[in-house]
């Protein structure tokens, strides 16, 4: 009885403590990044000003995919390094999301606007089928490829470290 | 400048604590020594405290100039908020969390002789784990680093979400709480130290393992009731990984609360008690790693940062071992004197302590399996409300058992126990006819439901019984633990009827039209447009008239803060002793009509009154006179 105490009473805390410095240890520094390759899903959405429809043959070449919504507390953190990437002419599109066009509108206007094209996603349909489970979120794209999906912000840090490797080893160009 | 003198008092407490923790180890029991520890340690403590309150009047002051303060106040909040802001993040609350550490060993070196032989032992132990604590906060997230030359000129802006007294007082009532069982923990590590049996530590530490129990009860109820009227989270627990790391020490901490009242008396249990009191404070320090490492995603975590968490895991990893090595070399010297005997009330808290460690178990595999999981799978795995239901109802119903006979047995001797007794017999049948009423009217089958009423009805019963042989025959009764045990049946009640009557319903409603909803009458009467100084809300108004004719306006609300453009829900509570009506209001559809989210709530408010309750049994106790009697 004393031994298997003493047993227990050891290995229970040694145990849970190893296991969390493993996770920590291991843990993935960006654990909303993900590099599995797939194509755009087939779709067709108006624009954000409800003129035109927008469908996979109107995105070409390599871009961002920006997922954002004037709710989303995050995108306006965000926000500025968008701009930033989009005055040294990276090609973002912008993804709405789940959101009311007029508070869309109002929340560019305020904050500038860094998107060559906003799709319009007001249900959600083209941002399911990405695999989209909130806002912000961005995907690297390669010739209708993703090569790369980020949850969370962007910001410099991010930038470096999981989207940057990718544009050099695959050679793209994002102008 | 003024937070550089802060930053310097800090440093130097650090120091002192530093100090204490070394002289503490020359073991000669001599009372010079002893006098040292003591002062120096207040003295430390008196740094801390100062170094705190110029940071608070930093905080009012609107000192941008420091990098924390600068970006979790606002010039424009009421002084109130700019104090609460500085446990609105991880440095600040972290800094919190150490001086009240530092606290409950200042209360307790001030009110415990300096000849105790425990106590600079205690007080070293306290230092060395303050030591710890502040070297992480100065070196890995130093609340006083400073924007030079100028900070900006307002602050941010803060979550309007925190913008609330109950999440004021809500972490700092929880930390007391936590830290508290620092005292019992030293302790009992004192104890094992020094060796000697003879030594009765759990007549020293019980007054502060109750104390801090209290504030750990209050700090989970606060939080509770926030998340349910504040955050439209509509319920009173969610099984959220930091709720989780609540409940552990607060289920230990119950456990060591019983066991300590058998060791106290006759030494029996007091393997229980020092792992407990071990076990208490490491589940304490676990929440704060689960909280402060950012492994787990959940509503309370604070920004993530690897480097954090593994100095945390170190820290703690090594004070948890340590005083498990500890306990083990030791454990043949504390084995028990004497044998239990069969039905006691000392058999009885044994079974209680079994019972508790296996939910503290339980919950501990609930809280790691998804992490292990993902790590291994790769998936994202949540382990939720109905494994711990599934694990929860069934003990807790064994335990409330276990409790009904264990009131009439006796300390230190086996009473033969009648299960055809008056009171036994008697309030087994009240329960079982309540039990029935229950399923008359309310139709429910759910075994789970009727299992708990009936554990519930059983003990509620036996105490009211109990009550009323002590008003009619003078018969003693113990009043702390009929208060916490009462409300414990009371607890059980509430929650079983909340989860059988309780519903909830989205309807969608135009303005001017009426919906009925169970036995209620809802007229939208209007919605309206306010604009305040620092957000627009959407207000709607609707009169709702229920089966007895009452009526009223209940006025829920959706907002949006300008500065961070974020949407509140504000929900709209209508109490009655018996039910919460409560209306959130959503998105307005393209015909012009409204989501309205109904949720009729039986009972909430006595799973909180209740465990106010128990919080109230243990401040009795506390201030009683006669505790040596209890």
């Amino acid at each position: 009885m004393s031994f298997v105490l003493r047993v227990l009473v050891l290995i229970i805390p040694v145990s849970l403590i190893g296991l969390f410095f493993v996770l920590l240890s291991t843990e993935n520094e960006y654990p909303g990044a993900d590099y599995k390759i797939f194509e755009i899903p087939d779709f067709s959405l108006s624009n954000l000003n409800g003129t035109n429809k927008i469908s996979n043959k109107d995105l070409e070449g390599d871009y961002l995919l920006n997922v954002w919504a004037s709710w989303c507390i995050t995108c306006m953190v965000e926000h500025p390094y968008l701009s930033k990437l989009s005055n040294n002419g990276i090609k973002i599109i912008g993804l709405n999301y789940k959101d009311d066009r007029s508070d869309a509108l109002v929340w560019l206007n305020k904050f500038d606007n860094p998107y060559d094209l906003i799709i319009h996603d007001f249900k959600g349909t083209l941002a399911l089928d990405l695999g989209v489970t909130g806002a912000p979120e961005t995907f690297l794209v390669n010739n209708g490829k993703v090569v790369a999906h980020y949850q969370g912000e962007v910001n410099q840090i991010v930038w470096n470290e999981v989207f940057q490797p990718i544009i050099n080893s695959k050679n793209l160009s994002l102008k | 400048m003024i937070v550089e003198i802060s930053h310097f008092l800090a440093l130097l407490a650090t120091g002192l604590f530093f100090l204490v923790g070394c002289f503490s180890f020359i073991r000669s029991g001599n009372i010079y020594i002893s006098n040292l520890i003591s002062r120096t340690y207040s003295h430390a403590f008196l740094l801390l405290l100062t170094s705190f309150t110029i940071y608070v009047w930093l905080a009012i002051t609107d000192n941008f100039s420091v990098a924390y303060i600068a970006s979790h106040s606002n010039s424009d909040l009421p002084t109130f908020y700019k104090i609460s802001s500085i446990w609105s993040a991880h440095e600040g609350s972290m800094f919190l969390w150490i001086l009240f550490l530092a606290a409950w060993g200042f209360l307790f070196n001030r009110s415990v002789d300096n000849e105790v032989a425990l106590k600079p032992l205690s007080i070293g132990i306290i230092s060395i784990v303050l030591v710890g604590f502040l070297s992480f906060l100065l070196l890995t997230s130093n609340p006083f680093e400073t924007i030079l030359p100028f900070g900006p000129p307002n602050g941010a802006d803060i979550n309007p979400v925190l913008q609330d007294p109950a999440l004021a007082i809500h972490p700092p009532t929880l930390y007391l709480g936590y830290v508290g069982f620092v005292i019992p923990f030293a302790c009992a590590l004192a104890f094992l130290i020094n060796g000697n049996t003879e030594i009765k530590w759990e007549e020293l530490v019980r007054k502060w393992s109750v104390s801090a129990w209290i504030f750990l009860t209050l700090g989970i109820t606060l939080g509770s009731w926030w998340a349910y009227y504040e955050l439209g989270w509509g319920g009173y627990w969610f099984w959220d990984p930091v709720e989780n790391v609540a409940l552990m020490p607060w289920l230990a901490a119950t456990a060591f609360l019983h066991s300590i009242s058998v060791s106290v008396k006759s030494s029996n249990l007091r393997i229980w008690t020092i792992l407990l009191s071990i076990s208490v404070f490491s589940l304490s320090l676990f929440g704060a790693f689960i909280v402060r490492s950012g492994i787990i995603d959940s509503v309370h975590s604070f920004a993530n940062d690897p480097q954090r968490g593994l100095y945390l895991l170190a820290f703690i990893g090594t004070i948890i071992f340590t005083s498990m090595i500890l306990f083990v070399i030791r454990l043949p010297m504390i084995r028990s004197a004497g044998s239990i005997k069969a039905f006691s009330k000392e058999s009885f808290i044994s079974i209680n302590n079994i019972l508790f460690g296996s939910l503290v178990f339980s919950i501990m595999l609930g809280v790691t399996y998804p992490l292990v999981y993902e790590f291994l799978f790769d998936q994202k795995i949540s382990v939720g409300a109905p494994f711990y239901n599934a694990i929860f109802i069934p003990i807790v119903v064994i335990a409330s058992i276990f409790l009904f006979f264990s009131i009439d047995s006796k300390w230190q001797r086996t009473v033969k126990m009648k299960f055809f007794a008056g009171p036994t017999s008697f309030s087994v049948i009240l329960a079982v006819i309540s039990v029935v009423l229950c399923i008359y009217f309310f139709n429910t089958e759910s075994f789970t439901i009727i299992a708990s009423l009936f554990a519930g009805f059983l003990i509620i019963h036996r105490y009211i019984i109990e009550i009323a042989s002590s008003i009619f025959s003078k018969k003693y009764i113990n009043p702390f633990s009929v208060l916490a045990h009462f409300s414990l049946g009371l607890l059980i009640v509430s929650i079983a009827f909340n989860s059988m009557l309780s519903t909830e319903r989205a309807i969608n409603i135009k303005i001017n039209e009426s919906e009925s909803y169970m036995d209620l009458n809802i007229f939208f009467k209007d919605i309206s447009l306010v604009n305040k100084s620092n957000h627009d809300a959407i207000k709607a108004n609707f009169r709702i008239e229920d089966s007895f004719s009452n009526s009223f306006t209940l006025s829920p609300e959706k907002r949006k803060y300008f500065t961070r453009g974020q949407i509140t829900t504000e929900t709209a509570i209508y109490v009655t002793p018996l039910r919460d009506i409560y209306l959130t209001i959503g998105d307005q559809l393209e015909d012009g009509s409204w989501i309205v989210n109904i949720q009729i709530n039986y009972l909430i408010r006595w799973i909180w009154i209740s465990a106010v309750f128990m919080s109230f049994a243990g401040l009795m106790l506390i201030f009683s006179k006669q505790r040596q009697k209890i």
